[in-house]
């Protein structure tokens, strides 16, 4: 009853939301150009859905978010690994890195134009610059973290490196590890966005920049939802990898 | 000539701090342990108990004196030397089966399944394979550490209160247990205990430690029969005498026989 | 005994940590000084020390800075108000919450910047776009944090005011914000660096007036490579003084809430 009343509060406010839009664009207080009624959402979702602009789009956006995505966290990954296990790695080059990690990513852009031109190189560049750096991070801390009581078994047993790694380091970090990657993908995911809103011929960013300067407003709206449920479907992607990979450390029937 | 797997204690000393010359925790510990041996050492909180244990185990270094296995110095830690914490340590992202086989080296994927099966059998945890750790109670969790330290055969076991955190009655079928396992496998054992009664039931000496510095202040010898009775006037004529060696009187010695 | 022992081990590290950077400073000075690429992607060390010092003598530079900073104290004063209104009425409130949650939810799944086109076709390409942009962006992460401040506060303390019966007004005043506060700046801290982000990318994004964003964006399309390094060094510079001053108060307080419990 209480979970059935708090579901029929939330939907109160986009309720709200849909009909003061309604009445707006009603009464035409604004130019359909700047706010287009809602139900032309539908249409113009149907149009880009049926042309296959959409899927083009997207599918092109998603290709380099994957690119960007796989080979930054695969860096960062390989990077928090070395500055967590190697402590010359970590004096040599931590400095360096939290220096460099301090610049947001987007003011590289420039930088990265200069030097890769305004192509995929560039783009996969700047994207998986940007997923590297969450990745290396959480990698680091949940090596860092490792119970020392869990380091002195492997020693107790003999554990070469490697096995110390991969048998006592990366299990105990896998938390920490997933929670690198969600934040690496929902960054490349903006980046993704961020890079073909300023350069691009096609991806779902230029959609967006090349209706805003018609003033396809309708195509915006789409795009920007076409954005938040792929973002949305990423993370849940990730989030259900998560449930399945950590289940068995979950107390389920503790004694 | 002695025989293999004595461990041979010589004048032990050993402080923490820069280069281990700080505040001082053992001071002169002579001990030796014959192959096959069960030995506790009892002792206040803080005395040293577990220094000890992990110097032999070789996870402390920066000591003076000699640790010698078979007259030879130990240097780290050894397969040959096997512990188990007091917190069990057991790797909770593992099942039962694959932590108790986490040390196992050089064995063959047949071989392995065989020792790890053999081992969780022997401490009672059989249909507890594909349990994962919070799915164990405290003793259960225990026991499994002990299998994962028989596991490799050691020589000398070293257990660091292993069964501190359980209750009563868990605890004494757990000497049981542990008894069953050291007359099984005839491994060394060394361990350290807060409980006058748990040493008296398992040992065979008992070692009593004094605090601030460490020192060994008397060794006991248990000529007990086994399985030993709690109840016995021997047991707690020797409980008595142990006691004292804490500066603590029972004041009805015979309680245990009514 | 133990302290020359400590200087000596950070000395070593930051030692080490030096050389990297040295080492990357003397790559590059060697290879500008080979002309291994065109000066238009890479001058030369000690060019871009020399751009930084005029341009920060001419006033350039804090003039860029300036823009970007009043953008952001319009933008971000807006964004982490409502932020911090939202996030506490929510926190207070469980029908605030269950009115207010989904559509919170819903949109904050948009990547940020995702948003801007949308802010430009109703606000144009002018300040006000960009001021809109940046509240928005600040106003997420201080929400959110500020909610789950609020909800963290433990049970106990809130028991503690019912014994006493504390009316509403010094429930939320003594307990309620307090205990909320680590996680309320934890807030600031991410709401002014998301600002801080998107102040550059906006500017990168719609060139309309002066700002570092601006400046860095027509270094690179007049090739003037060394503008564009002064840029980026300035912008992480900016970025690293909020994170620290921010951490750095984030942390006291976070002392203060372990010694109490
Ligand atoms: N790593 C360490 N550094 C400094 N002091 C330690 C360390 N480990 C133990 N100690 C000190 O050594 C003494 C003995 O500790 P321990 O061997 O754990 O005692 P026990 O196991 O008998 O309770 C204690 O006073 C403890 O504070
Ligand atoms: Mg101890």
């Amino acid at each position: 009853m209480r979970t059935l009343k708090r579901k029929l509060l939330g939907l109160v406010a986009p309720v709200l939301l849909l009909a003061a839009w309604d009445y707006v664009t009603r009464r035409e207080l604004f130019s359909p150009q700047l706010l287009p009624p809602s139900e032309m959402l539908l249409e113009t979702w149907w149009d880009m859905q049926t042309s296959g602009e959409l899927a083009l789009n997207m599918r092109v956006s998603l290709c380099r978010v994957a690119g960007g995505f796989a080979l930054g966290a695969a860096l960062g990954f390989a990077l928090g690994t070395a500055m967590a296990t190697c402590k010359a790695v970590d004096d040599y080059l931590g400095p360096l890195f939290n220096t460099v990690r301090q610049v947001p990513i987007v003011g590289w852009l420039p930088f990265l134009i200069v030097w890769l031109g305004i192509g995929e190189l560039f783009k996969v560049a700047f994207i998986s610059l940007g997923a590297l750096i969450p990745m290396a991070l959480k990698t680091y801390e949940g090596i860092k973290a490792v119970s020392p009581g869990f380091l002195e078994l492997a020693r107790v047993f003999e554990f070469g490196r490697f096995r110390q790694l991969t048998k006592i380091m990366l299990p105990s970090a896998l938390p920490s590890l997933l929670i690198g990657l969600r934040l690496s993908l929902s960054e490349a995911w903006m980046l993704v966005v961020a890079a073909e809103l300023v350069v691009a011929s096609v991806g779902i960013g230029n959609t967006m920049t090349v209706a805003r300067r018609l003033f396809q407003t309708d195509v915006v709206l789409v795009s920007v939802i076409a954005i938040a449920i792929t973002g949305y479907l990423g993370n849940a992607l990730l989030a259900l990898l998560e449930a399945r990979l950590l289940a068995s450390r979950r107390p389920t029937c503790a004694q | 000539m002695e025989k293999l797997g004595t461990l041979k204690v010589n004048s032990l000393s050993k402080g923490f701090g820069p280069k281990g010359q700080g505040l001082k925790v053992l001071d002169d510990v002579n001990l030796t342990v014959e192959p096959g041996e069960f030995i506790s050492i009892v002792g206040q909180s803080g005395c040293g108990k577990t220094t000890f244990l992990r110097l032999v185990v070789g996870l402390e270094s920066d000591y003076q004196g000699e640790i010698l296995l078979d007259g030879k110095r130990l240097n780290g830690p050894d397969l040959e030397r096997g512990v188990v914490f007091q917190d069990h340590r057991l790797l909770p992202w593992l099942t039962v089966e694959k932590n108790v086989g986490l040390g196992l080296k050089n064995a063959g994927k047949g071989e392995a399944r065989r020792k790890v099966q053999e081992h969780i059998e022997l401490v009672g945890l059989k249909g507890y394979e594909k349990h994962y750790p919070h799915q164990l109670s405290g003793g259960m969790s225990q026991r499994a550490a002990i299998a994962r330290a028989l596991v490799n055969r050691p020589q000398i076991l070293m257990l660091d209160e292993p069964l501190g955190a359980l209750d009563a009655l868990t605890r004494m079928y757990m000497h049981q247990e542990l008894e069953r396992i050291w007359r099984q496998e005839g491994i060394t054992m060394i361990m350290v205990t807060h409980d006058m009664d748990e040493a008296i039931f398992l040992s065979d000496r008992v070692v009593i430690m004094s605090s601030r510095p460490g020192t060994i202040k008397k060794i006991m010898p248990v000529k007990l029969a086994r399985p030993r009775d709690r109840a016995s006037i021997e047991f707690a004529r020797i409980k008595e005498e142990l006691l004292e060696e804490f500066h603590l009187h029972t004041e009805t010695p015979f309680a245990y026989s009514i | 005994m133990n302290i020359p022992l400590q200087v000596a081990g950070f000395l070593g590290r930051s030692y080490r940590g030096a050389i990297s950077f040295l080492a990357l400073i003397g790559i590059w000075a060697a290879l500008a000084r080979l002309q291994a690429f065109p000066a238009e992607l890479l001058p030369a060390p000690d060019a871009v020390l020399t751009t930084f010092l005029q341009s920060a003598a001419s006033g350039v530079l804090g003039a860029s800075l300036g823009a970007s900073l009043g953008r952001i104290a319009q933008g971000f004063l807006i964004g982490c108000s409502l932020g911090l209104l939202l996030g506490a009425s929510m926190g207070v409130s469980p029908a605030v919450e269950s009115l207010f949650a989904p559509l919170f939810n819903a949109l904050r799944q948009v990547p940020i910047i995702g948003w801007i086109p949308l802010i430009i076709v109703w606000c144009g390409i002018a300040d006000l776009s960009k001021i809109v942009f940046i509240a928005l962006g600040a106003f997420f992460p201080m929400a959110i944090n500020t909610f789950e401040g609020i909800r963290s506060v433990p049970h106990g303390y809130l028991e503690v005011a019912r014994v006493f019966e504390f009316g509403k007004l010094r429930l939320l005043g003594k307990i309620v914000l307090p205990g909320a506060l680590p996680s309320i700046v934890t807030g600031v801290r991410l709401s002014l660096g998301a600002s801080w982000m998107l102040v550059v990318w906006s500017e990168i994004n719609t060139r309309s007036a002066p700002g570092i964003g601006d400046m860095l964006d027509s270094a690179r399309e007049g090739s003037k490579m060394d503008v564009v390094i002064v840029c980026i060094v300035v912008i992480g510079a900016v970025a690293f003084l909020i994170n620290e001053l921010l951490g750095q108060l984030e942390a006291q307080l976070q002392g203060w809430k372990k010694t109490s419990r």
